[in-house]
């Protein structure tokens, strides 16, 4: 009996846990596009679009093309999204701790954070659809370019904290300030969350005028909504990792807002301030300038740690 | 217009439908990995028969038949019509009239090339210059609908002159509207020029040599940043320009960074010459009397609209009616040196090389012409044969 209620208490609480993110990752969505909206002059979307277009494309007939392992094209959305839905179990999203927490985390989180862009490519790459195919190569290039910097990122405030559990290095970053003592780290991430989430200026994978859609070119209804609902959950998380180890954490919800919400509007006036890169520039930018920053800091901090502090 | 035949593996199709092209044409593209090794277009999506439709109509119906041909430079073909009209005619509109369609024409250009910055930009996924271009384009909207009454076909030609008068209070909003878009032609300059990131995307980006683009007959703007003197304006000026001569806006790079730099340095020069005109538009008449009937003949009209050269050509029967009307507009001119341009260059690049040239798709649409009519195969009709085709076919797919 006990048992069962714990179990029907655990589910219950899973999906509860996932309409909520769910609604938060179509609000953050939608405050990313009314603000850049906002940047460029524009009105932008009312408060329910994202969570409406979600509603439409799900009530729309999915269109299989020819040429597809169909059981991949279906259940590639699905992976995605539910890669994006785990990895927010181990990030403190809105201020309340992690629901499951181990040593190591931090790592399989980022990698979970990967799988959607992974799954991508790879539906870019099961299509015949040429551009779709462009799109993939570019959406697995654009991968290989930020992912590297952004872990060595995440991995900065991680060896001040000594461990590499989301958790412990959110409370020990919680009195700390990050952003102060390794800016560049911060930068990094931020660049690299707007890199992860293919948002203007590194779009490339998805520029429409080249390649219409790039990877989803042929995804229509549920398969499109999953992806893009994947895409909200992981700008939440996103924000979140970042709030958490290099803004001085999110103890509260209240703090979670205001620091997310923050640097929301940081990566609005980011998008709207840069054209758009090519895939060339894109991994140059990452490999000659983002790693190597993140990598000198990263051996200050080293050094720092092993003869001063 | 196919350059060399298409025959490798991996062909990147743009359009017929393509969110980047705004009307219909088709381009193919061989890339290898990124790199662009081959390309190839077709247009005649949108023939639209306006040549053909004009030998049913008069005159007067014609001049608003051919202000149709362009949404967006279309006072321009009004404009040429009127004055290859006027030509066959033998009349000349007052002076009054000619000051104030170089007017229109150069408030025509401002939209124009205020439109084509932002369409650029969102092609270099520059929204944000896109957005702020489209807005201060509003103003100059505002001003051709406040003297024409309309934003988009002005329909300020009659045959013989125009059809409004400008006063000294449009004249100021004018003013006061020109020293805004001034002040941000301004600004875009210094972001076109200065901003880093955009100008990894525009210079050195579809580079064309000032004799590839005498070669390929490049016109307007596309071939002025390359550096060819070409502009009507002042090699063989028509209705006030020689009161109002331009001063050209020549570019020696010829990229599209040149490109952008040339059009807005000629908006600067537009905003001159609107000045000068309106401080001293001369006195007068606004139409003169144009017979309905023209004589037989032939007459041919060069202007230069936005995007370049624009030729008209009218012969008449000594009816009221041209017996032929042949259009020539610039961008047919300058869509090779966008196939020769392309090759070599990335994928990414291609819309920024095909907008450089501002292209205009419908406006260029035309039938082709079978040189050899005598030769009589199956691909070959007669107007009867096709009406009875036509009819046939309809039948057919009825059933």
């Amino acid at each position: 009996m006990n048992i069962t209620m714990t179990i029907i208490l655990t589910i219950l609480g899973l999906i509860l846990f996932t309409a909520a993110l769910f609604l938060l990752g179509l609000a953050y969505e939608w405050v990313n596009r009314k603000l850049l909206a906002l940047l460029q002059n524009r009105v932008g979307p009312r408060w329910f679009q994202p969570l409406a277009d979600i509603i439409k494309l799900l009530a729309k007939e999915e269109i299989v093309p020819k040429g597809v392992d169909s059981r991949l094209f279906i259940g590639l959305p699905i992976f995605a999204l539910a890669g994006g839905l785990t990895a927010a179990l181990y990030v403190p999203i809105a201020g309340i701790a992690p629901a499951f927490s181990f040593p190591g985390d931090l790592i399989v989180t980022i990698y979970l954070l990967s799988l959607l862009t992974m799954c991508m490519g790879l539906a870019g790459a099961n299509t015949m659809d040429r551009f779709s195919l462009v799109g993939a190569t570019r959406t697995l290039t654009q991968l290989f370019s930020y992912e590297a910097p952004f872990m060595l990122a995440m991995l900065g405030p991680a060896i001040v904290a000594k461990s590499w559990q989301i958790s412990v290095v959110a409370d020990y970053a919680a009195s700390r300030w990050f952003i102060l003592t390794q800016p560049i780290g911060f930068l990094v991430a931020l660049i690299g969350l707007m890199g992860k989430l293919e948002l203007p200026p590194f779009d490339a994978p998805e520029a429409h005028t080249e390649i219409v859609a790039g990877a989803l070119t042929e995804y229509s209804g549920r398969g499109l909504a999953l992806f893009r609902l994947g895409k909200d959950v992981e700008l939440v998380i996103g924000l979140t990792l970042v709030a958490a180890f290099y803004l001085g954490g999110v103890a509260n919800p209240l703090w979670f807002l205001v620091k997310t919400l923050a640097l929301l509007l940081v990566l609005a006036g980011l998008q709207s301030l840069f054209a758009r890169l090519r895939i060339d520039q894109t991994v140059g930018l990452w490999w000659r300038f983002g790693t190597l920053l993140v990598l000198v800091q990263l051996l200050v901090t080293f050094l720092l740690q092993r003869f001063i502090l | 217009m196919a350059t060399s035949k298409v025959s490798e593996t991996f062909v990147v199709p743009i359009g017929p439908q393509h969110p980047a092209l705004k009307e219909p044409g088709h381009f193919e593209f061989t890339v290898d990995g990124e790199i662009v090794t081959n390309a190839y277009v077709r247009l005649g999506y949108a023939h639209r028969g306006i040549e053909k439709g004009a030998e049913g109509r008069n005159y007067i119906q014609s001049l608003y038949l051919t202000e149709r041909i362009c949404g967006i430079c279309s006072h321009i073909h009004a404009t040429a019509f009127a004055l290859t009209v006027e030509k066959l005619a033998g009349v000349e509109a007052p002076p009054r009239a000619q000051a104030i369609r170089v007017l229109v024409a150069e408030l025509e250009r401002i939209h124009s090339h205020f439109l084509w910055l932002g369409v650029a930009a969102h092609e270099s996924g520059f929204d944000t210059l896109f957005m702020y271009s489209w807005r201060d384009r509003e103003t100059v909207m505002d001003i051709l609908e406040s003297l024409t009454g309309n934003r988009v076909n002005y329909s300020a030609n009659v045959l013989g002159g125009v059809k409004f008068n400008v006063d000294n209070e449009q004249a100021d909003a004018i003013r006061k509207g020109l020293e805004f878009l001034e002040k941000r032609a301004h600004h875009y300059l210094d972001v076109v020029i200065n901003e880093a990131m955009f100008l990894q995307r525009t210079r050195g980006i579809g580079t064309m040599t000032r004799n590839q683009a005498e070669v390929m007959g490049a016109v307007g703007p596309t071939a002025r940043a390359s550096n060819v003197p070409r502009d009507v304006r002042v090699e063989a000026p028509y209705a006030a320009y020689k009161e109002y001569p331009i001063n050209m806006v020549l570019d020696t790079r010829g990229d599209v960074e040149a490109r952008f730099v040339v059009r807005i340095k000629e908006l600067f020069e537009c905003c001159r010459i609107i000045r000068q005109i309106l401080d001293t538009l001369p006195p007068g008449e606004l139409t003169t009397r144009v017979p309905r009937k023209l004589p037989e003949g032939e007459a041919v009209m060069r202007v230069e609209a936005p995007r370049g050269e624009l030729f008209y050509f009218i012969r008449g029967n000594g009816s009221d009616k041209p017996d032929r009307l042949k259009v020539r507009t610039p961008s047919i001119n300058n869509f090779t040196t966008v196939i020769k341009t392309a090759v070599g260059h990335q994928l990414a690049d291609i819309p920024m090389i095909l907008s450089g040239i501002d292209p205009c798709f419908s406006c260029n649409d035309r039938m082709v012409h079978i040189q050899n009519i005598h030769k009589h195969d199956e691909n070959w009709m007669t107007w009867e044969e096709l009406r009875r085709y036509g009819i046939e076919y309809y039948r057919r797919i009825r059933k």
